[in-house]
């Protein structure tokens, strides 16, 4: 919305933006990350969500109005952009304890202890890579700061990677820099977070767990780049608590999932990678963002046909508010992640089932009644003023959501089976899933390759 | 014993926007078109309606195009719905643009 109001202001048509009484420190720094710090805001008090119409009426009347009025006519004092080091400033001289201090004070950690950054250790992972320190990945909002492979080694540093883990960062902050990503919404309110997915060789290379516990921290490799990615969107995109993230309750960064491709070569199924568009073999990462999740427990049935009631169901239920990326917000963008612990990827695959059958079958199965999710939208989550039927009859929806009128038919949560995301990973000993609620466009699947550098033999030798 | 101590780096990069000016301010809202953009979220319908109720009162000769002529601008094409204004307001004659809502 404050792009919007930009863009007014740089076509030379003055604006107003209406935010809620919770929502101004967020508007401030988003304001000054688009260059315009002083940005005319009009106050809504409370938020409107949970206000009588008269309510609503009143404060638009008695304070919002005003605000309008005077942001139109009156001119906003001067702003100024705060000065800041250069990129490779040293900032600080100090203990590891005076350190700590120093950054937590100054927003720069996420409020553990890290190692320094310094010229050393951060020279020692750009020998992982053959690109150039200034190198400009992508230019990264709400703050707008260029995320350069330098800043990557610098917070790589900082949270513990290992030097080689270097080109794995690399190719996330080009994936987080991607706009199909959607970077800019990280601070929503559902307080949603990246998964990391990784694959290929580098799996076994580098170390990552990819069986029991594979989302628990206590394995370098996984933990140390879940905390990087956090780490970069507070450093570099600009996400700080009571400023852009805006997460009502937030979460905590998710360590990388590592796909077991042991599994899923034994079994003939393609890896994420390939559904994200990559050979099989690729060394790629993949992230989504996700509002949280569900341990789907015991999944009983010797037989896909016998498991699938149960999975349909939990992931049908596991989607409320979240179907407005499906219809509404934007139509078409949910993207469902499911964990399939070995044992059910291999009794699907006994009962002849590929992984586009299952996909598919989820999509026929995992339904709910047409009225239902409408209540969910327009009268529970105010997403809009949706008619599934309106919205089918305008083209803009699948056939599958109307085919008929009556209220109690039962519509797909995503728009098509290949919208469903399915990674093989987890305890090989349990019979158990988990699905991720996906954030739709404010955190899309993208995937990148894992560069290598051209002596990474050589350098991986050196490290050991 | 004093601990070992390091020189330690910036771990943010250089911000890539520099201040922008903002449009000049009307002197009065009477006679001018006022568009109203909205990102279909949170009742912001029903705040317009007000809005529209309290400027025309104050401000009868006001001209308001409604959020109705843009559609959401809030969404996976938002990019693209954004760049689009600059020409949506030459078209309408737009003197001034109220957003909602971020909430």
């Amino acid at each position: 919305m404050l792009r919007a109001s930009a863009a007014a202001e740089a076509a030379g048509v003055p604006s107003s933006s209406i935010v809620g009484e919770g929502f101004l420190g967020l508007a401030a720094a988003a304001a000054t990350g688009q260059g315009t710090p002083t940005l005319p805001v009009a106050k809504f008090p409370g938020h409107p969500g949970v206000q009588s119409a008269e309510e609503l009426r009143r404060n638009t009347l008695e304070v919002t109005l005003f605000d309008v009025i005077n942001n139109l006519l009156e001119t906003p004092a001067p702003g100024s952009m705060a000065t800041e080091p250069g990129a490779r400033d040293i900032i600080f001289r100090g203990t590891l304890d005076e350190i700590d201090e120093h950054f937590y004070r100054n927003e720069l950690s996420d409020g553990l202890p890290f190692r320094p950054p310094t010229r050393e250790r951060v020279e020692a992972f750009l020998r992982f890579t053959d690109r150039d320190p200034d190198e400009v990945l992508g230019i990264l909002p709400p703050d707008h700061r260029a995320a350069t492979v330098w800043s990557v080694a610098v917070n790589g540093v900082m949270a513990g990677c290992l030097p080689e883990y270097m080109p794995v960062l690399l190719a996330l902050v080009e994936a987080m820099a991607d706009p199909y990503y959607g970077v800019e919404h990280s601070g929503n309110t559902p307080g949603s977070d990246t998964l990391i997915t990784i694959n290929g060789p580098i799996i076994r290379e580098l170390g990552f767990n990819y069986t029991q516990g594979v989302m628990r921290d206590g394995i370098r490799a996984n933990t140390a780049i879940g905390r990087f990615w956090r780490l970069y969107l507070r450093n570099v995109a600009g996400f700080l608590l009571h400023k852009n993230d805006k997460g009502s309750f937030g979460n905590t960064w998710r360590v990388v999932v590592a796909e077991n491709e042991d599994v899923v070569k034994e079994i003939g199924w393609e890896p994420n990678s390939v559904e994200m568009g990559f050979e099989a073999g690729d060394n790629t990462v993949t992230i989504a963002r996700y509002a949280g999740g569900n341990h789907i427990g015991s999944v009983g049935g010797s037989t896909p046909q016998e498991m699938l009631p149960y999975l349909a169901e939990f992931v049908a239920r596991q989607h409320l508010w979240h179907l407005t990326f499906t219809i509404g917000v934007t139509e078409g963008s949910l993207r469902p992640l499911i964990l399939l612990s070995p044992i059910l990827a291999r009794t699907m695959v006994a009962g002849g089932w590929s992984k586009r059958d299952f996909k598919q079958a989820l999509f026929d199965k995992a339904r709910l009644p047409a009225h239902h999710v409408e209540r969910i939208l327009r009268d529970w989550t105010q997403k809009g003023i949706w008619d599934i039927g309106v919205e089918a009859r305008l083209g803009r929806l699948p056939r599958a959501f109307h085919e008929s009128d009556d209220p109690e038919r039962l519509v797909p949560i995503v728009w098509e089976a290949e919208d469903f995301l399915v990674t093989v990973t987890g305890d090989p000993a349990r019979n158990s899933a988990y699905i991720f609620g996906h954030n739709g466009y404010g955190g899309y699947p993208v995937a990148r390759k894992i560069k290598l550098p051209k002596n990474w033999k050589a350098l991986r030798e050196k490290s050991r | 014993m004093r601990e070992q101590e390091y020189e330690v780096l910036w771990p943010r990069s250089p911000r890539q926007t520099q201040l922008k000016p903002l449009a000049k301010r009307l002197d009065t809202l009477n006679g001018k078109t006022v568009v109203q953009l909205w990102d279909y979220l949170f009742r912001g319908d029903e705040m317009f309606r007000s809005l529209d109720e309290g400027l025309r009162a104050r401000f009868p000769g006001i001209n308001i195009v409604s959020w109705r002529e843009f559609g959401s601008i809030h969404g996976a094409e938002d990019k693209q719905v954004v760049a689009s204004l600059p020409s949506r307001f030459r078209e309408l004659g737009a003197d001034a643009v109220i957003t909602a809502i971020g909430c």
